[in-house]
């Protein structure tokens, strides 16, 4: 049997790590991406500064995608997607298909890599007035506005004077169903609250919180600099309702560490969402054979010791196709599944 | 009098006037190593012994001040910081933070602007304070007599008379000072009412308690004259 390429499904950080491991090592790679551009979440959502170095996400996704294009051992499909799949590992045969054709390709292992998506707050039920009041906003949102380093109120152009972050939006919740931890949120808030300190100096900063989950250097490259150098107000306890007062907003909570109840006038409120598998992470589960968990993300099926294996033979997942992950998780395991899938290269061509 | 329903024991004041507090409080040079940031984990009340007696926390102290509540913190000025033993088992914090060297800021800012609370809580001490800062040394058990501290009650003279009983219940030495603490080096003395005089220990008193401080000021005055120097503590 003649040595098969990979296929890496998503052109974001883990799929572009995945494809640079391949290459580096003298594999080939086919990269499939949905959208016109490599970069994935990062780029597509505008992420502003990376956590927790407040490195510039646009170059650090440029840099990811230079690592790749024009490697002759990667072959990079924009505006693409993978529509079927049959065979099994060392040998599958996958219909790639983009606006106007569709073609059959020949790999050896597959990659997937298609990540997550950003919780809807107004999903189910509506959470916080995000699609009632216009100074409700996500994160994702506010990491735009950094970007153009223009904080301002988005219903009346205002620099806003208070601002607060309502963390676990979306996640470790019952009732939304996301009963996980999103991991991230955390620590991209602990930033933004840093930067919105910086763009505005006079706007007073809360963040009101379950836990704060700041864990490794979080901690004290983010966390702690947040409170410390930037005053930046944590109360542990969350929001139970936004409402509109006057001009600006009222979230109501308990501050659980003082005992009592909290009314808080507010010009802005972010919500921190978490991640949800993205519509690709599921496509691609059904199309591959791979079991989910109970809230879609991919399967992985060996625990601690091996985190990109899914229940199909052959195919891997790694970033946050399996789950909540940070840039570094999604790096770390898109190396890993890159290593397991030239193994299993390898392996079908010793067996033939 | 009118009927005063609010709950308060001290004086409400203009926002301005807390905020002026607040940052007299932030302004020490002890205050940055004295307060981080805090978890609000609790470590420092549950360390604490006066936590244990009065509804006092630590933790609140050190959480109002890390947010900037400038209302709580007078609140806290007025009342709480008066409960701390200043024994620092507070210093346990994660954090590096020092409770208790808040707690010591925030009790010299209220007693240089003569806050009433400060006042109050120094009342039952002008003798004490006397003591130490006439003779530059402690107040030894034996000094505690009932005919010296009338308004400490009755059991002042229980433990007067069988001190020595009362003493030996407690496992470090305590009486050893009874004899050090009648006698102090006149030129320690003079130095100690010098440094009073100089690092503004005297204005604070005259904020708190003017007729101690009346008092303090003949004997220290009459005293630095005769060792040649030419102070005024007014």
């Amino acid at each position: 049997m003649p040595e098969l390429p990979i296929l890496v499904v998503g052109g974001g950080p883990a799929g572009m790590e995945a494809a640079r491991g391949i290459a580096e090592l003298g594999y080939q790679a086919v990269v499939v991406e949905k959208q016109s551009v490599l970069g994935g979440t990062p780029e597509l959502a505008g992420y502003a500064a990376l956590t927790p170095d407040f490195a510039d996400a646009g170059e650090a996704m440029k840099k990811m995608a230079a690592a790749i294009e024009g490697d002759p051992n990667v072959e990079i499909r924009l505006g693409s997607t993978v529509t079927a799949a049959s065979g099994s590992a060392g040998d599958f045969e996958v219909t790639i298909k983009n606006r106007d054709t569709a073609d059959k390709v020949r790999v050896g292992a597959v990659i997937l890599a298609t990540g997550f998506q950003h919780f809807d707050p107004g999903r189910e039920t509506q959470q916080y007035g995000y699609y009632e009041f216009d100074d409700v906003i996500t994160l994702v949102d506010l990491e735009q506005m950094l970007h153009r380093k223009e904080l301002v109120r988005p219903s009346n152009g205002e620099v806003p004077k208070r601002l607060c972050f309502i963390q676990c939006v979306g996640s470790r919740d019952r009732q939304i169903g996301n009963e996980y931890c999103s991991k991230v949120c955390c620590g991209v808030a602990a930033k933004q609250s840093i930067e919105v300190r910086q763009l505005a100096p006079d706007c007073r900063v809360f963040v009101f919180y379950i836990d704060m989950r700041m864990y490794g250097y979080w901690e004290n490259e983010i966390y702690w600099p947040s409170q410390e150098e930037y005053n930046v107000n944590y109360v542990k306890g969350i929001a139970t309702e936004v409402l509109k007062k006057g001009d600006g907003l009222l979230v109501r909570g308990e501050d659980t560490t003082m005992g009592r109840p909290m009314e808080v006038p507010m010009d802005m409120v972010v919500l921190s969402v978490g991640m949800e598998p993205s519509a690709g992470t599921r496509e691609m589960a059904k199309i591959f054979g791979c079991a989910q968990n109970k809230y879609d993300f991919i399967e992985t099926t060996e625990g601690a010791l091996n985190t990109v294996a899914t229940t199909a033979d052959g195919v891997f997942a790694c970033g946050a196709a399996t789950g909540p992950a940070d840039l570094e998780d999604s790096i770390s395991s898109a190396a890993a599944a890159a290593m397991k899938a030239i193994a299993t290269v390898r392996r079908a061509v010793a067996a033939s | 009098m009118p009927l005063d329903l609010s709950g308060k024991q001290y004086k409400d004041v203009p926002y301005e006037e807390k905020e002026r507090l607040f940052e007299e409080v932030k302004r020490d040079f002890r205050f940055d190593e004295y307060l981080y940031g805090c978890y609000e984990c609790g470590i420092c009340t549950a360390a604490c012994p006066s936590a244990r007696f009065y509804d006092f926390s630590p933790r609140k102290i050190a959480q109002t001040a890390a947010r900037q509540d400038v209302e709580l913190f007078y609140v806290f000025m007025n009342d709480s910081v008066w409960d701390c033993s200043q024994c620092f088992s507070c210093d346990r914090c994660p954090r590096k933070n020092s409770p208790g060297g808040l707690i010591t800021l925030m009790r010299e800012v209220a007693v240089k602007n003569g806050l009433d609370s400060a006042k109050e809580a120094i009342e039952g001490y002008g003798r004490v304070v006397f003591k130490i800062m006439s003779t530059g040394t402690q107040v030894s058990p034996d000094m505690l007599q009932a005919n010296a501290f009338p308004d400490w009650g009755p059991h002042v003279k229980d433990i007067a008379e069988n001190l020595d009983v009362w003493r030996r219940a407690l496992p470090p030495e305590t009486m050893h000072t009874t004899e050090s603490s009648w006698q102090v080096d006149s030129k320690t003395i003079t130095e100690l009412y010098l440094i009073w005089h100089m690092t503004g220990v005297m204005d604070m008193i005259k904020e708190v308690d003017e007729g101690l401080f009346m008092i303090l000021q003949d004997v220290m005055e009459e005293k630095l004259e005769d060792e040649g120097y030419d102070v005024s503590f007014d």
